[in-house]
């Protein structure tokens, strides 16, 4: 008995009731994702890469539905583990139920939805989740989404007129939900930071650690 | 002249000309002035061949597609002799349909070669074979031949023939470059120097041309129909039903596994439905699925429904990726469009879709040895079973190729840095590149065929050590890496500040400075910073994948950055940073 305890507890993640988030999205997502909820990050990029990699890192699989550019590349140094990726770049019409079947295995479904999602496919997305308990990150707008993430401003460093490249980004991240997350708050990261990492921005310094082009 | 001892039993070699074949089956020509009739047959119609040659000797191994063998040593005794054997099996398989030939030697090698070699027609080609070697004699014995090569002549037959006969790609390439050109030269090298250069394949290839045995014959496990099946009458309408009776069904047919010790390596589920229509499908199993997870399989294959109204055939190839046409949405005639009967939820009211199933077969599919299944040891890249089910799942209803893993590769430009396996394929092997606006190119394990019918020859997409992604790659562009990149390059336009389009030069001199862009049509966007340029050639050698571009990164108005290129005059946006 004891042995088929731990398999079972395997697949279990640490935070019981949550998914870990990255360190520097902690402040916009104290609760890390809730088991059962829906993430809606405004739209697709490397933001709904970084909701998800906290979790991926800490042995989650994700799988990624309707999202053919996805950059795996980015996703690795996001800190995504590409070895725990599903990628269903072209789910067609019947994305729900695609997206319903991957829940049953996946603790984090990443979903760019084609059009503006009806009422019935959301609650019954809905109840899927509660049942499986994983998470949804949506790349688009969502009704009744448990956290908002919105990238609000973004200024590219390292890059001028003709000389240097692109270093690092700034961006500035605005955040709402409902229930405990209710109270909105806005946070600067970097995202990407110079090594494709998501780091803590400060918000008073606007250069990046290493600015000068070599070349 | 042969050393005591190891000498191989004698094996008689059926071989049916021009059967299409997939390995290096060695006699190109002799396979191209055969294929004509026969070309067509796959394995499953060779498996009336190998009946046939059962009905002399039970225990006949299976070379390939139209090549058996058996040891002739118990039935040339009954039968009168090895010529007259020899006979009877060519009439025989002449009369189910099959045109053959018949090489008897000591040995597998030498018994595949005779078999070969054996030449009914006069002038069809000067083989080897036809030479006066020392106990050899074609004897004609319309419609197919025979050849038969004494006890003990085995290595004196085996001597004049080029090392290419070998299967073995290094040493056929190696000897002849050695000086060794035949079988006999070879054979004449001392065994323990053979070993200490080439190793065990070349011990093996050198006993082979010793004429020695590499190995006994392996018979091919009992050909006792396994397949377990069960009728509805009156037809299922529902789908639990039909799902409970497979898990039945699928027990039987685990225990009759078990009680020969064999596995198989796939499942062939096959539903037909009343009105003759039937779905078709072979699932991975490997010996791990549970009866339970069997029945899933046949729950997902029933949601698919049967095929389109006008039934054809499933077709012989590659079974495993014929999408069912039905849209799994048609399952059930509700509004949501959702499929009922997840585990765990009732269902058992859920319609098969089109009318009842009259008929569940299960059908084990390549019948192999049980030996237990070893998983990987580091449990990384192994994929729980419950994600596994997942990943299946999806494979139902969208194809095997839906569903992929992304694994990281060597390349320049951000589209050459991610192969995309689809999910199951357990072929650990290096699959090819996916290239930019190719996807699902990158499918390993796939035969040569399949590949051969791509438009643009993505047979030839391995070059330059793709899918090394820690090798220098010089000209790759610097991390931070994009989150989107484009399965195709998108158009672009990119233009100065008085709207001429910026060029570059052979010499990488850009013509003015970026101002305006607009994405595939989109408006413009004034530039706000860029860089570049960055000239990249790429594969230069090979005129059907050179590349030669050159990057850029913008950053425009609206906060993004581009990764663009200029090729041929044209621009292209790669990726895109945000």
């Amino acid at each position: 008995m004891p042995l088929l305890q731990r398999r079972h507890d395997e697949d279990a993640l640490p935070g019981g009731g949550r998914l870990p988030v990255l360190p520097a999205l902690r402040e916009l997502l104290p609760e890390g994702l809730q088991r059962g909820t829906v993430v809606a990050v405004g739209r697709w990029s490397l933001l709904c890469l970084a909701v998800a990699a906290g979790a991926s890192a800490a042995g989650a699989w994700c799988a990624a539905v309707g999202l053919p550019q996805l950059g795996v590349v980015a996703a690795a140094d996001a800190g995504l583990d590409p070895g725990r990726m599903l990628l269903i770049p072209d789910p067609g019409a019947h994305w729900p139920q695609v997206v319903a079947s991957l829940l049953d295995g996946c603790e984090l479904v990443l979903v760019r939805p084609p059009g503006r999602p009806p009422a019935q496919v959301r609650t019954r997305l809905a109840a899927t989740l509660r049942r499986c308990g994983g998470v949804l990150v949506v790349a688009g707008g969502w009704e009744g989404a448990q956290a908002r993430l919105l990238v609000a401003r973004q200024e590219w460093a390292g890059i001028g007129t003709g000389h240097g490249r692109l270093r690092a980004c700034r961006v500035q991240v605005a955040a709402d939900g409902r229930g405990a997350a209710a109270r909105s708050r806005a946070q600067w990261l970097w995202l990407p930071g110079p090594d494709g990492s998501v780091g803590g921005a400060d918000q008073v310094t606007i250069s990046a650690p290493d600015m000068r082009d070599t070349g | 002249m042969t050393a005591t001892g190891n000498v191989p039993e004698r094996v008689l070699v059926v071989w049916c000309p021009g059967w299409p074949e997939t390995g290096t089956g060695g006699d190109e020509a002799a396979r191209d002035e055969g294929a004509g009739p026969d070309a067509g047959h796959g394995a499953a119609e060779f498996g009336r061949v190998v009946s046939v040659v059962e009905g002399f000797c039970p225990r006949v191994e299976v070379l390939r597609p139209g090549a058996c063998a058996i040891g002739t040593l118990g039935p040339a005794r009954y039968f009168g002799g090895e010529a007259a054997l020899a006979t009877k099996i060519i009439t025989a398989v002449g009369g189910a349909g099959f045109a053959s030939q018949v090489g008897i030697a000591d040995g597998l090698f030498a018994a595949c070669l005779a078999a070969e070699r054996a030449r009914p027609v006069p002038g069809a080609r000067p083989s080897p074979g036809a030479r006066p070697v020392p106990g050899a004699r074609p004897a004609a014995a319309p419609p197919g031949a025979v050849m038969t090569v004494a006890p003990g002549h085995t290595r004196a037959f085996l001597a004049p023939l080029p090392v290419s006969v070998l299967d073995s790609p290094e040493l056929t390439d190696l000897l002849p470059r050695l000086g060794i050109r035949t079988l006999g030269e070879f054979a004449a090298l001392p065994a323990a120097e053979v070993a200490n250069r080439f190793g065990t394949a070349g011990v093996v290839a050198h006993r082979l041309a010793r004429g020695l045995a590499p190995r006994p014959l392996a018979p091919r496990p009992p050909p006792a129909d396994l397949s377990v099946s069960q009728e509805f009458d009156p037809p299922e309408r529902r789908a639990e039903p039909v799902v409970f009776a497979a898990k039945t069904l699928a027990e039987r047919m685990h225990n009759g596994l078990a009680a020969s010790g064999l596995a198989c390596v796939r499942v062939q589920v096959q539903a037909v439905w009343e009105d003759g229509r039937e779905s078709t499908r072979l699932w991975r199993h490997d010996g791990l699925l549970s009866a339970l997870a069997v029945a899933d399989r046949v729950r997902w294959q029933l949601a698919g429904g049967p095929p389109a109204p006008s039934p054809a055939p499933p077709p012989g190839g590659d079974r495993t990726t014929v999408r069912i046409p039905a849209p799994i949405g048609a399952v059930k005639r509700t509004t949501d469009g959702y499929p009922r009967g997840h585990e765990g939820q009732g269902g058992g009211d859920e319609e098969v879709w089109g009318g009842g199933v009259r008929l569940l077969r299960l059908v084990p599919d390549q019948l192999v040895h049980d030996q237990g299944w070893q998983l990987g040891l580091w449990g990384d890249a192994v994929a729980s079973d419950r994600v596994a089910r997942a990943a299946v799942r999806v494979q139902a209803m969208l194809g095997h190729d839906a569903v992929t893993r992304p694994v990281l590769a060597g390349g320049r430009s951000p589209a050459d840095q991610v192969t995309l396996v689809p999910f199951g394929s357990t072929d650990d092997r290096v699959p090819p590149r996916r290239r930019p606006g190719r996807p699902g190119a990158g499918r390993p394990g796939r035969p040569a065929p399949d590949r051969a019918d791509e438009p643009d020859g993505l047979g030839a997409a391995r070059v330059d050590g793709a899918g090394e992604p820690d090798r220098p790659w010089p000209g790759r562009i610097p991390a931070p890496s994009p989150a989107t990149v484009y399965r195709a390059p998108l158009p672009a336009r990119i233009t100065d500040d008085s709207g001429a389009t910026v060029t570059v030069s052979g010499r990488g001199v850009v013509s003015a400075p970026p101002a305006r862009m607009s994405a595939d049509g989109a408006s413009w966007l004034v530039v706000t910073a860029w860089a570049g340029p960055w000239p990249v050639a790429e594969r230069w050698w090979d005129p059907r994948t050179a590349r030669r571009r050159a990057r850029f990164q913008l950053v425009t108005e609206d906060g993004a950055a581009w990764l663009v290129a200029v090729q041929d005059g044209r621009w292209l946006i790669e990726a895109r940073y945000d």
